[in-house]
């Protein structure tokens, strides 16, 4: 499959980086063609312009801006976002790419006043992810980044199976916690 | 009430800007004292750089990139948000500062293995958030109000224990007409003067 990954982390020596490198490790481990994007090194501009705004619901010029992307996303079977917990939701970066990527006539489309989903191609969507505070926390919280994948991803690419592997607890997870995720990260991007 | 519009919206003409204006007026027609952080105007950069993750953990070094900004949120009682819902969420440049001003330290206590995390922030008594979402309530209900819930159970945590808050939506908006634009703007008044 065509593997499109999406990460999101600015320190190169962070755990998530090495979720990052793992995830592709895998991937490519199994035969699977990956376009990796590192949002950070990348520079993505996760800013919505005023003239991106103003210019949302015309399809197909609301994508001139952010063409290379668009062309990325379309072209792959498969999603894996990789990216801490940041408040109980994306960093920024990632909540722009969303912003600014996931357009009208790109991820949904608008038939009548009502939004159909646009990402059939896409066979699975998972994210890779750590969490600060205790499962329970963010339970208690409402899981905002979970429910962005498991409900909203899940909804927009109808025939995408989704997966969410997550780390709570990052403020106190020793090393073995970190190696063991490793592990069940490294073994369902195998089986991806 | 000392309160603290945090707005983000990248075109003046938008109703995001009416509804800033009205609670504005509101809020200081009831006696508060307001200021007014409006990001996009600003030219806030909402991705954390890598200096800044590294020192993310580190009292003091992690408040100098945002020292401004943690004077507004440790002066305000309100913190009063006003931002378009994009994908269920918060527009990415409102994302941003919340990333990198609620810093550890300052704006909260770090968990141990004996203790949970700790709010810092218990000047603030108020989160206040007023939205638009082009999704309707059901679909927004369905999927669980992602942006509703990272200020006001997120965002909570930081504040004083009985922190009250406050949410109120124009729902599908891309169908909206003159009139449900007026009646809303009218609730975000009547909103705004209960807050005193």
């Amino acid at each position: 499959m065509r593997v499109l990954v999406l990460y999101a982390h600015p320190v190169e020596t962070s755990f998530c980086a090495a979720l990052h490198a793992r995830t592709v490790a895998a991937l490519e481990a199994a035969g699977h063609e990956v376009d990796d994007c590192d949002l950070y090194a990348e520079g993505f501009d996760p800013l919505l312009s005023r003239e991106e705004r103003i210019a949302y619901h015309d399809v197909p010029e609301n994508r001139q801006t952010v063409a290379p992307h668009v062309e990325r996303l379309q072209s792959a079977e498969a999603l894996v976002l990789v990216f801490p917990v940041w408040n109980f939701g994306f960093p920024a970066i990632l909540k722009g790419y969303f912003d600014r990527v996931f357009l009208p006539g790109v991820s949904f489309r608008m038939e009548g006043g009502v939004v159909r989903p646009h990402l059939g191609h896409l066979r699975r969507v998972c994210a890779v992810t750590t969490y600060g505070g205790t499962r329970l926390r963010a339970w208690l919280a409402g899981d905002p980044p979970r429910r962005i994948v498991k409900r909203v991803l899940r909804a927009t690419a109808p025939r995408a199976g989704v997966r969410y592997h997550a780390l709570y607890d990052m403020n106190r997870a020793d090393d073995a916690a970190r190696r063991n995720f490793l592990e069940r990260v490294d073994r369902a991007m195998r089986t991806i | 009430m000392r309160v603290l519009v945090v707005y983000c919206h990248p075109c003046e003409e938008s109703f995001n800007r009416a509804i800033r204006d009205v609670a504005i007026r509101s809020l200081e027609e009831a006696g508060n004292e307001v200021r007014l952080l409006d990001l996009y105007a600003i030219g806030f950069d909402p991705a954390m750089g890598p200096d800044e993750r590294r020192e993310y953990h580190t009292p003091h070094a992690n408040e100098l990139p945002v020292a401004e900004h943690l004077e507004m949120v440790q002066w305000a009682e309100v913190l009063f948000f006003v931002y378009p819902t994009w994908w269920f969420g918060l527009p990415a440049m409102l994302k941003g500062w919340c990333d990198r001003v609620f810093v550890p330290h300052s704006t909260f206590v770090m968990p141990t293995d004996s203790q949970p995390m700790g709010p810092k922030l218990t000047n603030i008594r108020n989160l206040t958030i007023v939205t638009t979402c082009g999704a309707t309530w059901w679909v927004s209900k369905l999927v669980g109000e992602p942006g509703r819930r990272t200020i006001l159970r997120g965002l909570r945590w930081l504040c004083h224990p009985k922190c009250k808050t406050n949410y109120l939506a124009h729902y599908k908006m891309d169908t909206s007409t003159p009139p449900s634009r007026a009646r809303f703007l009218s609730r975000v008044e009547q909103l705004a003067r209960l807050i005193t």
